[in-house]
């Protein structure tokens, strides 16, 4: 069964409850990061600060409001985090959908960085590997909910299987339609094979008001890199061995004309 | 047959291009796991991801330097006349070993030369994307999506070409491994090969 989490920013306060949440059940000491004059916590994601709520100001017929938008990992059905890793068993995508990084294996390259259409990895500059939400892989294979979930106190947050949420993304945004927000709706991923994390949306056709891409899909550099790049460097190495050797057999070594030499 | 040896590489150039070789190989077999889980066991031989993470790029940058100063020093002979312009024209003769028309060449060959400049090309553009994938936290995004595309493409490229070099110098041409290592070649060497560099040394 795959599962998901669904974020009705609709329904979020900003009280910020799930990353405390996410910072104790992970055991993550809080490091005073950058006040940039808003509500935010910090600007950013860091490695040690994997679920931020950002307060997206938003103006709308003269009267100010945030977009609250909780981010973290979106757990991706085509995860580029994972199409980048060179390591084996660093990032691996578990059968209920959990993109988890597992850091014994992980060598600190930084390619999921780059691969990820979400900016969400990141770097730590102390243990040299990379961090990110892992949606409590160890609570939901022990039959909890992720830390954040169990938390939220107005329901904004939901956690069950991928169709269960949908649904209930589903009805959710008919009752915003029918409250007279027309832009409603569904954000989750169509790019990256759907996320596990699914939002609903009153600015549907703005994701970018949350602080979310557009049309978050791997980068075609990573998909060529990966991919086809590959294909045609395996094939030269293997026509330049080739090549060598037919031409050895077929004309030999470049003789030396050592006569008449005084 | 004679015994007269002539110099060939001093001991700078020998020193300067057995160390870009095995940094090359470092390099090349470390940038190998890095690039593709496939062939990531190699990490395992060059002691554990984290290193061959946090080695390659040393490797790398060293392979640059050791070239560096063999690029000092043959830039200039590196030069290609309008000789090596007929010598590249005909070098499928120079592939079968057919010597007629084919001009005589210099100290080094216009093949040798293409070799040094592609080399060269490549390390410079491997230099540039790898310090881009060295430090991933303090490169913007667009500049490392360039550089985990250009970085790979110089590297084939560079393989490729160091593939060739390896096999023309232990098999294709006898009498080229000594010139590098001890840094000597027979007279009949010098002048069967490098007709023009032989009569400048004085040879007949």
């Amino acid at each position: 069964m795959t599962v998901a989490k669904l974020i009705d920013t609709s329904l979020c306060i900003g009280c910020k409850a799930c990353e405390v949440a996410c910072q104790e059940w992970n055991d993550q000491e809080f490091t005073l990061g950058v006040f940039n004059n808003t509500y935010q916590t910090q600007p950013d994601l860091t490695s040690n600060f994997w679920n931020l709520i950002k307060f997206n100001e938003h103006v709308d017929d003269g009267v100010n409001s945030w977009l609250m938008a909780k981010y973290q990992c979106m757990h991706c059905a085509d995860a580029g985090c994972l199409k980048a890793c060179p390591a084996p068993g660093a990032i691996v995508q578990l059968p209920n959908g959990i993109v988890d990084f597992n850091q014994d294996n992980c060598i600190g390259c930084g390619y999921c960085i780059t691969g990820c259409p979400f900016d969400v990895p990141r770097l730590s500059s102390v243990t040299k590997k990379v961090y990110k939400c892992s949606l409590c892989s160890d609570r939901v294979a022990a039959g909890m909910t992720p830390a954040c979930i169990r938390t939220c106190p107005t329901n904004c947050l939901t956690f069950g299987s991928r169709t269960d949420m949908v649904q209930l993304a589903t009805a959710r945004t008919a009752e915003l339609k029918e409250d007279g927000f027309k832009d409603a709706g569904i954000y989750d991923g169509p790019g990256v094979g759907g996320t596990n994390v699914l939002y609903v949306l009153k600015h549907a056709s703005e994701p970018e008001k949350y602080g979310l891409p557009k049309d978050p899909r791997i980068p075609w550099a990573v998909s060529l890199w990966k991919g086809p790049l590959k294909w045609v460097a395996n094939a030269a190495f293997l026509g330049t061995a080739v090549g060598a050797m037919l031409h050895y057999l077929k004309f030999g070594p470049k003789e030396t004309h050592d006569d008449e030499i005084h | 047959m004679t015994t007269k040896s002539i110099e060939r590489f001093s001991f700078a150039e020998r020193a300067s291009h057995w160390t870009s070789a095995l940094c090359f190989l470092y390099a090349a077999f470390t940038g190998l796991a890095l690039w593709s889980p496939r062939l990531f066991w190699l990490s395992g031989v060059f002691g554990g991801g984290e290193t061959v993470r946090a080695w390659h790029p040393w490797g790398g940058l060293f392979f640059f330097l050791a070239l560096g100063v063999m690029f000092r020093r043959w830039a200039r002979q590196m030069q290609l006349d309008e000789d090596d312009q007929v010598w590249l024209a005909k070098s499928h003769l120079y592939a079968q070993h057919i010597e007629a028309g084919i001009p005589e060449s210099g100290r080094f060959n216009a093949g040798q030369k293409m070799m040094f400049w592609l080399q060269s090309a490549s390390a410079f553009f491997l230099l540039l994307s790898g310090v881009v994938i060295w430090f991933p936290e303090f490169a913007p995004r667009p500049l490392r999506l360039g550089a985990i595309l250009l970085h790979p493409v110089c590297a084939a490229v560079s393989m490729g070409g160091i593939m060739v070099h390896f096999y023309m110098s232990t098999m294709a041409v006898p009498g080229s491994m000594g010139a590098m290592v001890r840094g000597t070649v027979s007279a009949g060497w010098a002048r069967s090969h490098h007709g023009k560099w032989f009569r400048e040394m004085g040879g007949r």
